[in-house]
């Protein structure tokens, strides 16, 4: 039986923002399956981040389509869409309130009750378990609020999560254990990540495939070079 | 005042255009032209008003209001440019907040419904209004620069851009309230506003005059929270795309 992708892209486009050449990139034709773990490569500059950002709608498309289980980008409801395919920004952005009042953004946004045993067991998963659940989100340092923000992320359960550099500000034991969370969720829950990492060490043990963005095309590689990651 | 006294004001004029001259400011032209708009429009208006009082036709009044209002939308519109419909909502959200103050003074017999009342009343809760809405865009333009990756952070959670854009705006309501609320604490204390003032000069009791100036103040107060939560409600999608996701 043909497996049907979460996400498929057909030729999606973006212009340049400063026009020196036609197109950030375009022809970008993607497919994301249950349980892909992807790193997205390339040297900066190339629209790794917007390229996420528009598959997460957050960004308009200046051409192409976007196909979510077959269905087109224009039918589904932003807000649908988006606990679908969600976006983990870089810079980490938390609420200016307690931990527990970030971990439950997601059940008050969408009215559904609070799972605190799994944000607890998340929280213990990326090193987080000793925090305060009472404590300030913003007094967290910068390595434990890119945390946070990816442990509230994970509590939506979107089927494709978009990791925008989430570990750039942890040291490699904190790295590494969001890095076994992941693959673990990926695994388990049939979650789909596409991470950007300029770390070749990380692009090669977290993607299952790899997808290298270079002169505005988006190629599939099976292994980058260490300095394409970079 | 006489004519002669009203003459003698211009020397406040060129006072400050000699300053203005002194310090290179450049301001000269501008002050020229300032003063002589505000001095034929107002005189323009006295004589307005005074056929206005003598025939107390009612769509008059409702010209007159009509004039505050879209001027007043105009002008606060200009906070919001880029904003496609900001005018329309500007206006609807004034006209509104009018129609209410109106509803409850005369409804609840604070004042009579004569064009004494309603039209001096009506310009101070218009220019509020103006005000307050100018304040609120500025606000949100500074809250749009400040708090884009927490509203994006919220919409990637699949939040609606209400829920996305709400502690903004919530913010931004705020702000566009505090001189208003600010301008209740010091009253009598700092200043003795316009309209006491001018009423006790022209020979009225000023305790009364202090009962009209309260009527006022609180009746600007809830005209600026109608203002704001008004214009919140009926511009929070244009910072938005049809995607739901921020303009740039």
């Amino acid at each position: 039986m043909h497996l049907q992708p979460i996400l498929k892209t057909e030729q999606l486009a973006k212009l340049h923002p400063t026009g020196e050449r036609p197109f950030l990139f375009s022809e970008v034709d993607i497919e994301v399956f249950p349980q892909n773990s992807i790193a997205l490569v390339g040297a900066s500059g190339q629209g790794k981040s917007t390229l996420l950002r528009m598959l997460a709608r957050l960004e308009q498309a200046d051409g192409g389509a976007m196909l979510l289980h077959g269905v087109p980008s224009g039918q589904w409801a932003p807000t649908e869409w988006r606990k679908r395919i969600s976006y983990v920004p870089q810079a980490p952005v938390v609420l200016p309130t307690t931990v527990e009042d970030n971990l439950a953004t997601v059940s008050k946004l969408h009215r559904t009750e609070f799972d605190r045993e799994l944000a607890r067991r998340c929280m213990e998963a990326v090193g987080l378990g000793h925090i305060g659940w009472s404590k300030n989100a913003a007094e967290l340092s910068g390595g434990e609020r890119q945390r946070l923000q990816l442990v509230r992320s994970l509590l939506l359960r979107a089927e494709i999560y978009l990791l925008d550099e989430v570990t750039s500000s942890l040291d490699t034991e904190s790295k590494d254990m969001v890095e076994r969370l992941l693959l673990h969720w990926c695994d388990s829950e049939g979650t789909a990540f596409i991470w950007i990492t300029h770390d070749p060490e990380q692009a090669s043990k977290i993607g299952k495939r790899t997808w290298q963005l270079a002169g505005g095309k988006l190629h599939e590689v099976s292994a980058p070079a260490a300095e394409d990651v970079k | 005042m006489s004519s002669f006294a009203l003459l003698f004001t211009l020397s406040f004029v060129v006072v400050t255009m000699a300053l203005s001259r002194w310090q290179k400011l450049g301001l000269e032209k501008d002050i020229a032209i300032s003063a002589v708009r505000a001095a034929v429009q107002l005189l323009a208006i006295g004589y307005v008003l005074l056929f206005v009082f003598r025939t107390e036709h009612p769509l008059l009044i409702i010209l007159i209001i009509a004039i505050m209002i879209t001027v007043a939308s105009w002008n606060a519109g200009q906070r919001g440019k880029g904003l496609k419909g900001i005018h329309w909502r500007i206006a609807l959200s004034i006209a509104i907040t009018e129609i209410a103050m109106m509803a409850l003074m005369i409804g609840l017999h604070i004042i009579q419904p004569t064009p004494q009342y309603i039209i001096p009343i009506s310009g101070m809760t218009v220019g509020n209004a103006m005000i307050v809405a100018g304040l609120f865009l500025n606000q949100m333009k500074r809250e749009l620069d400040a708090s884009r990756g927490d509203i994006e952070a919220l919409l990637a959670l699949g939040a609606t851009a209400r829920q996305a854009i709400q502690p903004s705006l919530k913010r931004a309501v705020k702000s566009s309230m505090i001189p208003t609320i600010d301008g209740m604490k010091t009253v009598g204390l700092v200043q003795l506003p316009g309209m006491m003032t001018g009423m006790i000069v022209a020979g009225a009791n000023p305790v009364e005059a202090v009962r009209y100036q309260i009527l006022i103040m609180f009746s600007l107060t809830s005209a600026a929270a109608i203002t704001s939560i008004l214009l919140s409600l009926l511009t929070y999608m244009l910072w938005f795309t049809k995607e739901s996701s921020l303009r740039r």
